[in-house]
């Protein structure tokens, strides 16, 4: 591993905490941090005039005793964490809060934390199953509800024009994602999957226009590098939230290089541009949350999860796909199974790890990984 | 030393020799009869253990052995071995009526074989009629497949049964799934459906109707059902915020969309007469299952537990609306009414009356019976039977397709697993008041991941309000992790310690 970069330094520093210093220094000057847990919630709507959109995380959380008492430890330790944070007042930044009934962990921190925290504004967002003609006229009445709520809780501008601006703003900063990320097909890339990730995150966790030209000076960092020559596989990564790039470190520490992401804070597909052609920009965000979200939740897109984790091996010549599930993550848990049969008939060998929100256990993940990579003849 | 292993051997030889008596003695006849029940209740109970026997018989040999042919049937016995745990429903009704007597042994007796008969038209419709056979997922009411003149099979039917009749009736199953790769820490029920589906013993249909309840692990498995399977899925969604107009609105264009595409995909079609009949019987299930739940707020009450939760789950769940699930009810109405009448209490010891929430423990439904018997608790009602559902308006198609929107999402399970918190607390508290109810149990399922995470919550405001809870730890079907002595030792542990409720033998 070289030396982190300065920009990567930055990316490092501002994934330390969960409200970040340029989240602090938006705050500062007015404007409203909105904390959202879920990839079915469109970062544009909450980009609107003085919101910005902070994804929810816990960096270095060290145990969730007091979440246990009302989650319970049978719940995933993403939702736990979130709630253990709350409860320590770690988002004391955060002015506005939207969940989404994605499973029913997520839908129980929303009822334990409205209990326990009786927040100012708190909404949870109710994102159908499937996709129809029907639930997407649904979907966007719950988007411009949701408008409608933050209009009146904040006195922001949520008007049509609003919007497009916030989803053109949207589009300028996921385009410079995915031109870095786009690198990462390269027999050789110039980026490792941690540093990716680290920027992702960042990104995420950050005000967007406040972390642009850094994302725009590491495009132009990484046009001198060389590209990585030393690994042994080329992987992907499919699943859940994932947070911490420590996890993918150790993963690229035994050779297998992360040059794909297929989770919920992943790039793909959920970076993909928003379609600006349609009038009504509630429709437009609605069909572009499912479009760009590939969650077992939703019923009947198991074939379409497939197709894209498929499509993406060959793209980004992937060489084995390492499924990581939380625990107790039963949509994941019981999806990964016909998911791990479908791929391995297609040839394409898989790992299937459980593990914990927080990193834990590296010397097992180090062995996994290693033997995995090991089986594939690498 | 030899004398030693010797006797260890003979002793580890003649443990299942006397397993087996102590089964049966637990569960025959003659083990009934000698306990010495009363001659009115030991009449009673071998009139339902004959009329079970009869209908098990006239099935096996007066139509499967016809329709399918020795052989067939031998087949059928073969690919579904489960076909044999079923024969001992009269053991189930046996531990069930342990300590029970009068009108409420009967009622016990006439439940159990209610439902034996529903097991054994369950079989029919699978053996005899496949080509005609949709699969529902067990929060999928039948009426709509019903009408379509459809036969539907619960695919979860089995996996509740089972470990009713026997603790260990789908351990091989939940075993299957969880080698299969299913993640160990997810809800039984759905493990067990999906080894049953590994293993082939279950059946096919020409298409499958799920939904996105009740919960995670249950509607992700469909994924893996519909690849097995192959054939059409249609998969119903019900909104979190389903307490609105738009919500009813959008249930009951998804109802019309599962109407539309059954009638692409299987032979049947839409009768919408036939749909209001079985409207129109659901209404009166309904109205005298409210009838009943009066009757039983009057303290002691005329009939609690299994007739109660047992009769719901059945007859509410996989044959509502259907002729004997409407005389069911009007039977145990006429018991309910004599005992009120007479003054009679279902249990003359009732000291203590509980409700129970969550799904009742199916591999140990007699615990209800023992904490009866031993500190005179009656389980008056429990979350899988109390609902919210409104009669159903039969006037038009638009009508009927609405209310019976309302009426799924109202139900148990669905209003409890939707919607904020409130769905799930206001109810158990709305219940102690109802029913007059001096405690509540939570029926902890290790698998039940949203249930778990509003414990918290519910043990702060049962103190509040004074209420003592019992959350009892268990999974729903699979008695390894959590022991019916751990379960008897906790349940003891609540009752002497919090309770302090003394022993009905002491």
């Amino acid at each position: 591993m070289t030396k982190p970069s300065k920009i990567m330094k930055i990316f490092e520093e501002l994934l330390e905490s969960p409200q970040n210093e340029l989240v602090e220094k938006a705050a500062s000057a007015g404007r409203i941090p909105i904390g959202y847990s879920c990839s079915f919630v469109p970062e544009a709507l909450l980009m609107a005039d003085k919101l910005f959109p902070v994804r929810l995380r816990a960096p270095g959380v060290a145990g969730t005793e007091i979440a246990d008492n009302y989650l319970s430890s049978f719940v995933c330790s993403y939702a736990r964490s979130i709630l253990e944070f709350a409860l320590d007042e770690r988002y004391d930044q955060i002015r506005g809060w939207v969940f989404v009934p994605s499973c029913a962990h997520m839908q129980r921190l929303f009822d334990n934390f409205e209990y326990l925290k009786h927040p100012a504004f708190n909404h949870i967002l109710d994102v159908p199953r499937k996709v129809n003609a029907d639930t997407l006229a649904w979907m966007a009445e719950e988007l411009k509800n949701l408008s409608d709520k933050l209009a009146q809780a904040f006195g922001v501008d949520m008007s049509e024009a609003s919007l497009n601006k916030a989803m053109a703003e949207w589009n300028a900063f996921a385009a410079a994602v995915r031109t870095i990320g786009e690198q990462r097909k390269r027999p050789n890339p110039p980026i490792t999957g941690t540093e990716f990730h680290q920027m992702v995150m960042a990104a995420l966790s950050s005000p967007k226009d406040l972390i642009m030209p850094l994302i725009k000076d590491f495009e132009q960092e990484l046009e001198q590098r060389d590209g990585i020559q030393k690994y042994r596989a080329r992987l992907m990564l499919v699943g859940g939230h994932l947070h911490d790039p420590e996890f993918i470190k150790v993963i690229e520490s035994q050779g297998g290089l992360v040059v794909a992401d297929r989770f919920c804070t992943g790039t793909i597909p959920g970076f993909r541009p928003i379609d600006l052609s349609h009038g009504d920009p509630y429709q437009t965000l609605a069909e572009y949350s499912f479009k760009k979200t590939l969650c077992p939740r939703m019923m009947e897109d198991f074939d379409r999860r497939l197709a894209t984790i498929i499509d993406i091996v060959k793209e980004y010549q992937v060489d084995g796909v390492v499924i990581e599930i939380i625990k107790f993550c039963d949509l994941w848990g019981v999806d990964s199974m016909p998911l791990v049969t479908a791929l391995r008939d297609k040839g394409i060998p898989v790992l299937k790890l459980e593990r914990e929100y927080r990193l834990g256990g590296e010397g097992q993940l180090r062995t996994r990984v290693q033997a995995f990579i090991e089986s594939m003849g690498k | 030393m030899k004398i030693d292993t010797l006797i260890t051997k003979t002793k580890s030889r003649l443990t299942p020799a006397t397993e087996i008596l102590k089964v049966l003695l637990n569960e025959s006849l003659a083990g009934y009869l000698a306990g010495r029940p009363k001659p009115r209740d030991a009449a009673v109970f071998i009139k339902y253990w004959a009329l079970t026997w009869i209908a098990i018989l006239k099935f096996i040999v007066g139509q499967a052995l016809f329709k399918l042919g020795p052989l067939g049937l031998i087949r059928a016995l073969i690919k579904n071995p489960w076909i044999f745990t079923l024969l001992r429903v009269n053991g189930l009704m046996r531990r069930l009526v342990r300590g029970r007597t009068g009108v409420f042994h009967d009622s016990i007796c006439l439940t159990v074989h209610t439902v034996a008969v529903g097991v054994i038209d369950q079989l029919r419709n699978m053996l005899f009629d496949p080509e005609r056979m949709v699969i529902n997922e067990d929060l999928v009411p039948s009426d709509i497949v019903r009408a379509m003149g459809l036969n539907c099979y619960l695919l979860e039917a089995m996996g509740i049964v089972l470990p009713i009749l026997t603790p260990e009736g789908t351990l091989k199953y939940i075993d299957e799934a969880e080698n299969a790769g299913m993640n160990p820490d997810s809800c039984s029920l759905p493990k067990a459906t999906v080894g049953m589906v590994i293993k082939g013993h279950m059946p096919k249909g020409v298409a499958m109707v799920s939904s996105n309840l009740p919960c995670d692990a249950g509607a992700a498995s469909y994924a893996f059902i519909q690849r097995t399977y192959g054939i059409p899925t249609y998969r119903l969604d019900a909104p979190y915020h389903f307490h609105n107009e738009r919500a009813e609105k959008l249930f009951a264009k998804d109802l019309m969309g599962m109407i539309t595409w059954l009638e692409q995909h299987t032979p049947g079609h839409m009768d919408w007469d036939r749909f209001r009949e079985i409207c129109a019987n659901r209404n009166a299930m309904l109205e005298m299952e409210t009838e009943l739940w009066d009757m039983i707020r009057t303290r002691p009450a005329p009939l609690t537990a299994e007739t109660v939760w047992l009769s719901h789950l059945w007859h509410f769940n996989v044959t509502p609306g259907h002729p004997d699930s409407v005389r069911h009810y009007e039977r145990l109405l006429a018991l309910a009414r004599r005992n009120i009448k007479n003054g009679t209490p279902a249990t003359p010891n009732e000291r203590y009356r509980a409700v129970l929430w969550n799904p009742p423990f199916l591999h140990f439904v007699d615990i209800f019976n023992w904490a009866e018997r031993t500190y005179g608790v009656t389980l008056i009602n429990d979350s899988m039977t109390y609902n919210h559902h409104g009669p159903i308006d039969t006037t038009s198609p638009e009508t009927m397709l609405r209310d019976y929107g309302r009426t799924v999402m109202q139900g148990p399970m669905v209003r409890h697993t939707r919607g904020p918190a409130e769905n799930y607390l206001d109810d158990i508290f709305r219940m102690v008041k109802q029913f007059d109810l001096d405690m509540v149990w939570v029926a902890n399922h290790v698998g039940c991941k949203g249930g778990q995470a509003m414990n918290g919550i519910l043990r702060e405001k049962c103190r509040d309000k004074g209420i003592p809870l019992l959350i009892l730890d268990y999974d729903l079907s699979d008695p390894r992790i959590v022991s019916h002595d751990n379960m008897v030792r906790q349940l003891e542990h609540f009752m002497d310690n919090v309770m302090k409720a003394p022993r009905l033998d002491q």
